[in-house]
């Protein structure tokens, strides 16, 4: 699938802002053989005194921008085109959950999509008793990891209600966990610990979600912001597969990845320091668009 | 010292196995049997003494509220023959190497992982494993430039590392202020018995860091994480004693990837910090984003190579308690060589042999968390003791560590030495660990000769924290000959333009100028409630006209007198202690010592004191203590520029209240008495009597406390020095014209100089008021933004 995507991030601060730092992660990841980035620009108003374009320890990349002038909003706009690959659904490979602990052992390394990462607790995912307990009920003897994150997928989407209002950007997994509601954010954090306590390695995946479903089709939650999903390690022979909890489904051509990280912490699309007092407005607008084959071509 | 007797089984430093006093003792011992006990009680206090009058604190966590607590020094030293300290030198100097070259891998070339050496579960898990740091080459090369070691002497006699300390250690400079207090107690054995000084260290490690520095222009700071770290004091000692600048992450920002300080002189570059906060607060913009005093963009100053960290972000990832695990198979793949000081036996239960081990091992095994970076004596929550488990819990202990075993070390329960304490009037044996320090100089690793042994309060070796009652004591390195006498004084030329001006951080400027204004402040209110409880003595009627007219200026000024030391007055003493605080290292320990003797007794005042003559005298008690704490300022502190900055928000202070309280007690509707009291608020009654020959009148009290330039009440005496010391701050004049801070205090200055007292009408003195007001925001914006 080829999409032409655009996203707006505006803050109107309630007081002048004097000055502030910013590290912006909102462009397209190219992922060989599964995503490329065609074009893509990221834009910024005012213009920031300094701005210097990096690639994170996960491989993400990132604007950092500073500004010295005090100035009463931010917009952080995005324009990309990005060909999607679908995923080739192979056989499932994977052994029991159970069998990851050698796998992982025999795996030396801590490169950037090395699973060890993935496993032990982060910044904004604590492993939680509670969460652990509700991780074992998904176990069914004989059932392959995939099979396992799969069901807790499912699980996650029915037991949980999507309620913008439930949940704020600072939520735990456990407060989620404890009403059942919240947005993708909330559901990926829960899933994410739910994964760890079962030994299972699992990141943190932003990006977006195509917001024009196609013809007959309803349109998928969470398509009018930035959207998150799970992606779990499962097993050296299946690797990482991405699954998203707010729509019961296995990641495919509807996603679009931005990052990977431990928790949201690590790949927040806007994370800033600000030297201000008082509060701010934010607001988000996210497009999806498919581009037509014959659009695409004039493009 | 006939009683001493060391514990069965249990090494001890001063008295060897059959009971006889090693040599290294003998003089040391000699010089103490001789002495009665009211000597030895003397010679403590001696030692005390200095330790109070240096106002060496350390701040300690209690479950309500944190305190500050004196210095708890076990008076006598531990004493170590100099042939027997070189081996430890050995052993330390080959760790500092091995850990240098162990963290620059893990955030390198990761082939300790690659090639199964070090678990990358247990890196991985580590909160001190900063993934932004993985691939930034720290400037000049190393990781690693100051560490520390815990040491203690097993039951064989040999000593054992017990923790490696490489994130911020601490305890160097309370190490020097223990060699002066033990020295003061032992002045006569000291001088004779060839004891290593520790001057010399950190004179060679203060020109290494000035050695870091790539630019003539590049400052070297001591990064704080502010007054209410537990050992703060340390900050400001080592700051003050190095020479170099004591900041806090909201001094510092970074421009174009340079870390800059802001100064009164505008923004300065810093290529050397010596923190002493934990990695993950340096930057909340990278790594922890909940810091609120860290500096954002700092680790990108460390990507773009201009800034040294000592140490390098991401260091402490060497902490970790399972790392120890590890380090005899480290030390022969990098090193090709044995440990020459071995680990206390640790095992990481993450892998199935080691695992095994220690559930087999049980009761002679301490278990605790892997990934905690606090030595086991210190962490005694989270450690359990195998040999005090019944077997119901040793059984749980091991389907624990079945379960959870990557969380978990298992590590041999060791015994340390003992050493002297003296309790009660006789020495008796505590355990004790010893604190080292390594710094890396031009000629490679020093280790301190001393440092500091950390003693027990118990014959309980758990007991030896110092947050749990634990005490510290001097280490005296004793050599056959006489030893190196170096002092700190500079070497050559370079040492004289380390302090220059134009340095002074904007934030402690900002404090300072504060103090100022808070001390008058306090002064100013005392000054007048002194004079209301004298007229409420004598009239007995609070609602008098004079006394309700003096009470409405009270409460413009949230002073409600209500109360006979109000807490508004409290207040702005605490502020002021507070600003006091923050510039610790700027500031003079007697004005210490003597504001907080203000507050203290201000306190005590509080809840005793009644309003009437009882509240006058208490006014003047407190008022001669501010006069004692201003004269200190005065009398001792250097002029720089941070002393301008204390004058000048002394001097505003002052002529805004006078100002305002001239209007309220000129008014045409002030009560009868209402100049007579004013004049005595402003310590003016002699003056006004010698330079009047009538009585007072508004104009007469006018001429004297606004117009009169030789009186330091008036307020134009005040602006006259205000614009003084405004003309001497940096940028004051920008190509020979004044800036527009200097324009506004010569305006003001001029306008209130060339006024009759006719002239000062009240719509004048409340414009004026304004106008002074409005100095205090020019000068916030020009120097402490």
């Amino acid at each position: 699938m080829l999409y032409d995507l655009r996203l707006t991030i505006s803050y109107e601060y309630e007081a002048p802002v004097a000055g502030g730092r910013h590290i912006v992660r909102v462009l397209p990841l190219n992922i060989p053989g599964l995503q490329r980035l065609v074009a893509g620009s990221v834009t910024v108003t005012p213009q920031p005194a300094e701005r210097e374009e990096g690639t994170d320890f996960y491989g993400n990349c990132y604007s950092s921008i500073a500004f010295r002038e005090p100035h009463e909003a931010l917009e952080i706009g995005m324009q990309a085109r990005v060909q999607v690959e679908p995923v080739e659904q192979g056989y499932d490979l994977s052994g029991g959950p159970a069998e990851l602990g050698a796998e992982l052992a025999a795996l030396t390394s801590l490169g950037p999509d090395s699973p060890h990462h993935f496993l032990a607790a982060s910044p904004r995912v604590v492993l939680d008793r509670s969460i652990a307990a509700y991780a074992r009920e998904t176990l069914v003897p004989g059932e392959s990891v995939i099979e396992t994150v799969r069901r807790l997928t499912s699980r996650i989407h029915d037991d949980f209600t999507y309620d913008p209002e439930a949940t704020k950007v600072d939520t735990t997994p456990r407060q989620a966990f404890d009403q059942r509601r919240g947005v993708c954010q909330d559901f990926t954090h829960v899933m994410i610990s739910a994964l760890r306590s079962l030994g299972i390695p699992a990141a943190y995946v932003s990006g977006y979600l195509r917001t024009e479903p196609p013809a007959g089709q309803e349109r998928l939650e969470g398509a009018d912001a930035m959207h998150a999903w799970v992606r779990a390690w499962c097993g050296d022979a299946a690797g990482w597969i991405g699954f998203d909890p707010t729509n019961d489904m296995v990641t495919g051509t509807d996603h679009i990845t931005v990052g990977h990280g431990r928790d949201y912490a690590d790949v927040a699309p806007v994370i800033g320091v600000l030297r201000t007092f008082g509060g701010h407005q934010t607001k988000q607008a996210v497009d999806v668009i498919p581009v037509k084959p014959a659009t695409a071509a004039a493009g | 010292m006939a009683g001493y007797r060391p514990l069965p089984g249990v090494p001890d430093e001063m008295v060897d196995v059959d009971g006889r006093i090693r040599p290294v003792w003998r003089a040391f011992v000699a010089a103490l049997e001789g002495q009665s006990r009211a000597e030895i009680e003397a010679r403590f206090d001696r030692a005390d003494q200095y330790l109070r009058d240096a106002g060496v604190f350390y701040r300690i966590y209690g479950d309500t509220a944190t305190r500050e607590r004196d210095w708890p020094l076990s008076h006598i030293p531990v004493l170590i023959e100099e042939r027997e300290w070189q081996g430890i030198v050995a052993g330390l100097t080959q760790r500092a190497e091995l850990l240098e070259r162990v963290v620059a891998d893990i955030y390198g070339p990761g082939t300790l992982v690659r090639d199964g050496h070090l678990p990358p579960g247990l890196i991985a898990a580590s909160p001190e494993y900063l993934r932004p740091l993985v691939g930034v080459r720290p400037a000049g090369g190393h990781f690693l430039h100051f560490c520390c070691f815990e040491i203690g002497r097993g039951p064989d006699g040999a000593w054992w590392v017990l923790g490696d300390r490489t994130q911020a250690p601490s305890g160097a400079g309370f190490a020097l202020e223990n060699r002066v207090a033990t020295a003061r107690a032992f002045t006569d054995t000291y001088a004779d018995m060839h004891v290593h000084r520790l001057a010399g260290f950190f004179g060679e490690f203060r020109d290494t860091m000035q050695g870091l520095r790539q630019s003539m222009d590049g400052r070297v700071g001591i990064l704080s994480p502010g007054p209410l770290n537990e050992t703060y004091f340390e900050h400001a000692y080592i700051a003050r004693y190095l020479g170099f600048m004591l900041l806090e992450g909201e001094d510092l920002t970074v421009v174009d990837g340079r870390a800059m300080v802001r100064t009164v002189a505008g923004l300065k570059p810093v290529e050397v910090l010596w923190r002493r906060l934990d990695s993950n607060f340096a930057d909340p913009l990278e790594l922890n984003q909940n810091s609120h005093i860290g500096t954002p963009g700092l680790v990108s100053a460390l990507r773009h190579g201009g800034l040294t960290m000592i140490n390098a972000l991401g260091s402490g990832v060497l902490e970790l308690r399972a790392m120890l695990a590890f380090m005899p198979a480290l030390s022969r793949a990098l090193m090709g060589e044995d440990l020459a000081m071995p680990s206390i036996a640790t095992w990481w239960c993450g892998q199935p042999a080691e695992r095994a081990l220690v559930m087999q091992n049980l009761e002679r095994m301490m278990i605790g968390p892997a990934l905690s970076t606090r030595l086991p004596f210190d962490d005694t929550r989270a450690t359990m003791l195998g040999a005090t488990m019944r077997e119901q819990a040793q059984d749980a202990a091991r389907s624990w560590i079945a379960k959870e075993g990557e969380k978990l070390v298992g590590q041999e329960a060791v015994t340390l030495s003992t050493t002297p304490a003296y309790v009660n009037g006789q020495l008796v044996p505590r355990p004790m660990s010893l604190r080292v320090f390594a710094a890396r100089t031009a000629s490679g690793w020093k280790i301190m000769p001393g440092g500091f042994a950390r003693i027990g309060s118990s014959p309980d070796p758990t007991a030896i924290a110092m947050q749990r009652g634990g005490n510290a004591a001097d280490v005296w390195v004793v050599s056959d000959g006489p030893v190196e006498k170096p002092t700190l004084l500079p070497r050559d030329q370079t040492g004289i333009t380390r302090l220059s001006a134009g340095s002074l951080p904007s934030r402690a400027a900002d404090n300072l100028y504060w103090l100022g204004r808070y001390i008058e402040r306090a002064e100013a209110t005392l000054r007048i409630l002194r004079a209301w409880h004298a007229r409420l003595a004598e009239f007995d009627e609070p609602q008098a006209p004079l006394l309700a007219h003096v009470s409405e200026y009270l409460a413009g000024i949230d002073i409600d007198v209500d109360q006979a030391i109000p807490d508004g007055l409290l207040a702005n003493v605490e502020s002021a202690l507070t600003s006091a605080s923050h510039i610790r290292d700027r500031f003079s320990v007697d004005g210490w010592l003597a504001l907080n003797d203000l507050t203290r007794t201000l306190r005590e005042f509080r809840t005793r004191v009644q309003p009437g003559d009882d509240a006058t005298r208490a006014a003047t008690v407190l008022l001669r203590k501010l006069a004692g704490f201003a004269g200190l300022l005065h009398e001792n502190m250097y002029r720089f520029t941070g002393w301008r900055f204390l004058v000048i928000g002394r001097g505003l202070e002052r002529s805004l209240h006078m100002t305002r309280l001239l209007a309220h007690m000129t008014a045409e509707d002030a009560p009868e008495g209402a100049q007579d009291m004013v004049v005595e608020i402003a310590d003016s009654v002699m003056t006004h009597r010698r330079r009047y020959s009538v009585a007072t009148q508004p104009l007469t009290v006018l001429d004297l406390l606004a117009l009169d330039r030789l009186n330091p009440r008036s307020i134009l005496y005040q602006l006259d020095e205000i614009r003084e010391q405004v003309e001497l701050l940096p940028s004051a004049l920008v190509h020979g014209q004044m800036s527009p801070l200097m324009r506004a205090v010569t305006r003001t200055h001029a306008g209130l100089a060339v006024q009759t007292p006719e002239d000062l009408t009240q719509e004048y003195l409340h414009t004026l008021a304004e106008d002074i007001w409005s100095l205090s925001n020019q000068l916030s914006t020009t120097y402490m933004a």
